[in-house]
């Protein structure tokens, strides 16, 4: 089988109304994809930062697939939140994209939207905070249902990923 | 002669490089730690895995540097690049009561590729998460700290920890792998674009 390892850091997110970001993160595969080591998912810390507009995260990813097929290449979805100064958190964003098929040193910018809701919705939001969300989280990287929704652009994740591939020459795959 | 016809089963990276300079527009008087962390199947061959820096002061121009020109030299063997080795920093300075105290921790992977790479790293200090713990470690004047600065290198368990980013950290490396590809890795896209060379050698390999 051939293996894929994706090694590197979710840098963090800008373009966001305020700052005090965390990041729940997750990477979806198709079927023929098996983790073999790493964390599939996991949340970043939230930072408070001092000097720009940008929330850093530093936070790892280092993953390892064995794969018998090229369909349903990984995907990683996020979700960017907002912690204010009680400990409550708000959505701020949702985004996927897909981890590059090329190997070598890459620097991502993962866009996101924000479900929109009615007007009523959005005047209330506008004075207690809070929003829509997402029933199912698997809208984020699917497209079958996205159709009947409504969305607003929110900020941009920033990540820097290796990607390493064993065996594809083998197969007689371009990468 | 029998181990090379066989073929290799370890690969090798060698890191050389440098922590250049910082930035910490609040903080003066700084020096830095650096060490390694990396997975089980990976193991030092030579060079040191821990370093402590001078203490350094910033230039008075404008620039604001503050420039340690520390160097890296280590070696890993692997059989799996799972683990990939991170380095872990950590800037400490006094406080107003001449304390040592932590100013920022970052981390970031060694580079995958040969060649000479620069990476910026950020710095963050974690932060007390109650009110209560906000003012007591303001009157004791101790700030919180990480017991083991390698947690930053980890996935897990961050989810608890807010934290404070407050400076830039500059780091030069210089990477050479070796038998990376003879043990059937791909780590840039030129060596895709040729796939008659791999397969040449290869055919090397089994003969």
């Amino acid at each position: 089988m051939a293996e894929v390892h994706i090694i590197g850091q979710i840098v963090g997110a800008s373009g966001f109304p305020r700052n005090s970001l965390f990041c729940k993160w997750g990477i979806h595969t198709g079927g023929a994809w098996k983790l073999l080591s790493g964390l599939r998912e996991g949340q970043t810390q939230v930072d408070h930062p001092q000097l720009d507009d940008v929330a850093y995260w530093s936070h790892p990813i280092d993953v390892h697939f064995a794969t018998k097929g090229l369909q349903g290449w990984p995907k990683l979805h996020v979700q960017v939140w907002h912690q204010d100064s009680f400990g409550r958190s708000e959505l701020y964003g949702y985004g996927f994209c897909h981890l590059p098929s090329s190997p070598g040193w890459h620097m991502l910018t993962c866009t996101t939207w924000q479900p929109l809701g009615s007007w009523q919705e959005r005047l209330s939001q506008l004075f207690v905070g809070g929003g829509p969300q997402l029933l199912q989280s698997d809208l984020i990287y699917t497209g079958a249902d996205r159709y009947r929704l409504q969305t607003i652009a929110a900020g941009t994740v920033h990540l820097e990923l290796a990607v390493l591939l064993r065996h594809f020459a083998r197969y007689g795959v371009e990468c | 002669m029998a181990a090379a016809a066989a073929g290799p089963t370890v690969f090798l990276l060698m890191v050389n490089g440098q922590i250049e300079s910082a930035q910490f527009p609040e903080y003066d008087e700084l020096y830095c730690k650096y060490c390694f962390v990396y997975g089980h199947d990976w193991a030092p061959t030579a060079g040191l895995e821990e370093g402590i820096s001078q203490i350094t002061s910033k230039n008075r121009d404008a620039q604001q540097t503050l420039v340690w020109n520390f160097p890296i030299d280590i070696t890993f063997k692997s059989t799996n690049p799972y683990g990939w080795p991170q380095i872990v920093l950590s800037v400490y300075g006094p406080d107003i009561f001449g304390n040592d105290v932590v100013r920022g921790y970052g981390a970031v992977h060694v580079p995958f590729t040969p060649g000479s790479h620069r990476r910026t790293i950020p710095m963050f200090v974690p932060e007390s998460t109650s009110k209560l713990q906000k003012l007591t470690s303001w009157l004791m004047g101790r700030r919180p700290e990480f017991t083991d600065p390698k947690v930053v290198a980890q996935g897990e368990g961050r989810e608890v920890t807010t934290v404070r980013s407050q400076g830039f950290v500059t780091i030069s490396f210089n990477v050479v792998t070796k038998d990376m590809k003879k043990l059937g890795y791909d780590v840039s896209s030129t060596d895709m674009q040729n796939p008659s060379i791999v397969s040449l050698t290869d055919g090397i390999q089994k003969y």
